[in-house]
């Protein structure tokens, strides 16, 4: 179980610039039923963002509703169907949150235990694997636990 | 007497440039007025007149606890709903109903608690209406201010100075909420007019607004009830407790602790809304100015002050009137009236006569707490609103903020000046 390393079990997955519009990033995760996307900047190679699926459905959420959980309840059905609708012009810049989050990223030859730590530590059922100080792919949960029982 | 000016002089600076964490600011100079040493165990501790004011950390902390568990239900939520409401869909009508329903949680919770309750609903409005909420958000937070002052647990400086100057929850609502309902008819009735041009709505937006059921706002039934109980209970606390001899700071102690054990809440919610932060801040600022008080600093300053206006007490109370408002408007008004409620309490104990009678005190709370609408950094509850409006999308600019703030701080200064002189020297 030791020998195994990060870029043994890595995953391609899709990464979208941060300037792209937040509903295509959207319709990505969905069409595809993805488990996340990664965030990348035109200025650097490790990745801005590491967005689980549940960060991403979090786009959806009017700012106002993030701020009081309570008013999810008020919301009526006609807004809440335009929830979608109202991501239309918005970049993903626009709809992460104004103080960068922590990223989860590993180095390509840690192994699965140094992964499954930083998972475990940050709650995120995904992290990115860097090689060279260049984003090389993704580490999912699913994929660590099957390589874990593997060995 | 050297060392505790220094140490306090370099700890403001620091605190108003605002580069530094101002707890740790105020902690590092709490601990050099110890450690040079300006203050001992016993002063810092146990000292009524030097050392930290227990009643002021207790108070503030019973009644985080209290907003803490009122805020799981859900309650303030409703109340802003049903006002949005009755207001039929009148951009101009809601914002006036929002503005009350600010001032009057505002007297009653801290008023960066009330904006957070408040603002989310009304962004939730404009969007449902598509109208900009920067207008609505900025009369809001002045509301908030405004009604903040009517009462001793409405804003930190009112707590400040009825715990040193021993002042009732009774002698605020007396004295402070007269002029707080005035000041706040007057910003209503200026309000379209430092607001114009909010715009016409269509019906079908209007439809979307009345469509929102309050009741769903509601969280828990039975924790509501419960707390309504306990919060009419301590409120009643509040009201008699010169008479059964049980500090506020008790009071609401006791019913937070109450809420504790009959919500079945967990730590963590219980504690949401206690901000350890501005407690050791406070905690801070009180072992500095001890330190000054000690060293006799503040008597010194007492005397000047007393010298300048050559004991004048109309001309006092304006002039503490006029500087608090300024300085409040830049700075956190909870270290200047901290810093101030020594230096008025000497200067006020060179009052003679009945008539003028905690006339000072009145002066310093109407400046601390109104001052706080001059600019946009003039209180907590402006910097929290700023960030929610720029959260939502909506920023506004500290010019914006502060042009208007400028016009409705100096319309309620010169209600204040009027009504301190008339009510207090004129009708005394």
């Amino acid at each position: 179980m030791g020998c195994v390393r990060a870029e043994e079990i890595v995953e391609e997955f899709p990464v979208v610039n941060i300037d792209s519009p937040a509903l295509d990033a959207v319709r990505l995760l969905a069409e595809h039923r993805l488990n996340g996307l990664v965030v990348v900047t035109n200025t650097s190679d490790t990745p801005y963002a590491i967005l689980p699926a549940s960060q991403v459905v979090r786009f959806i959420v009017p700012g106002y509703v993030q701020e009081d959980p309570g008013l999810a309840g008020v919301f009526t059905e006609s807004m809440a169907d335009q929830a979608a609708a109202k991501l239309g012009g918005k970049t993903i810049r626009d709809v992460l949150p104004k103080q960068r989050q922590y990223v989860p990223v590993v180095d390509a030859d840690d192994t699965i235990i140094e992964v499954a730590e930083l998972m475990a530590r940050v709650r995120s059922p995904l992290v990115a694997v860097v090689k060279k100080r260049r984003l090389h792919g993704v580490i999912t949960a699913s994929r660590l636990l099957a390589a874990a029982l593997k060995d | 007497m050297y060392y505790a000016i220094t140490v306090f002089l370099l700890a403001y600076a620091f605190i108003i440039s605002e580069r530094f964490n101002q707890t740790k600011v105020a902690l590092v100079g709490a601990g050099l007025m110890v450690c040079l040493p300006v203050m001992d165990s016993p002063d810092v501790f146990y000292s009524e007149d030097n050392g930290i004011d227990w009643d002021v950390i207790f108070l503030m902390l019973g009644m985080m606890m209290i907003v803490s568990i009122l805020r799981q239900t859900g309650v303030f939520e409703y109340v802003a709903i049903w006002a949005v409401k009755r207001a039929n869909g009148s951009p101009m009508r809601i914002m006036m109903l929002l503005m009350v329903v600010m001032a009057f949680a505002s007297a009653i919770l801290p008023n960066v608690v009330s904006v957070l309750l408040i603002a989310p609903v009304t962004l939730l409005v404009c969007d449902a209406l598509d109208i900009n909420p920067v207008p609505l958000l900025m009369a809001e937070v002045f509301a908030s201010n405004v009604g903040g002052a009517a009462t001793l647990v409405g804003d930190p400086p009112n707590i400040i100075i009825g715990a040193r100057k021993s002042l009732s929850f009774n002698a605020f609502l007396v004295n402070m909420a007269p002029i707080v309902v005035i000041v706040m008819l007057v910003l209503l009735a200026v309000t379209p007019l430092l607001f114009r041009g909010l715009s016409a709505v269509s019906a079908e937006r209007v439809a979307a607004v009345m469509s929102l059921q309050e009741s769903d706002a509601i969280r828990d039934r039975r924790l509501l009830v419960r707390c309504v109980v306990v919060m009419v209970v301590v409120l009643a606390g509040f009201i008699v407790s010169p008479a059964i001899h049980i500090a506020p700071s008790l009071v609401a102690l006791l019913g937070a602790g109450i809420l504790i054990l009959t919500s079945r809440l967990e730590q963590s919610e219980y504690l949401s809304n206690v901000e350890w932060d501005t407690l050791l801040f406070m905690v801070g600022l009180f072992i500095m100015v001890g330190g000054l008080f000690k060293t006799g600093v503040i008597k010194m300053l007492g005397r000047l002050a007393a010298e300048f206006t050559g004991g004048n007490v109309l001309l006092t109370t304006m002039l503490i009137l006029v500087i608090s408002t300024l300085v409040s408007g830049f700075i956190d008004n909870v270290p200047y009236v901290a810093t101030m409620t020594p230096i008025v309490g000497h200067l006020a104990s060179t009052i003679t006569g009945p008539h003028h009678h905690h006339v000072l005190w009145w002066s310093l709370a109407l400046g601390g707490d109104l001052g706080g609408n001059l600019t946009a950094v003039g209180s907590s509850a402006n910097i929290v609103m700023l960030g929610i409006a720029m959260r939502s999308g909506h920023p506004i600019s500290f010019g914006e903020f502060t042009r208007k703030g400028i016009v409705i701080t100096t319309i309620s200064t010169a209600l204040c000046a009027v009504y301190l002189w008339l009510r207090y020297f004129v009708l005394a």
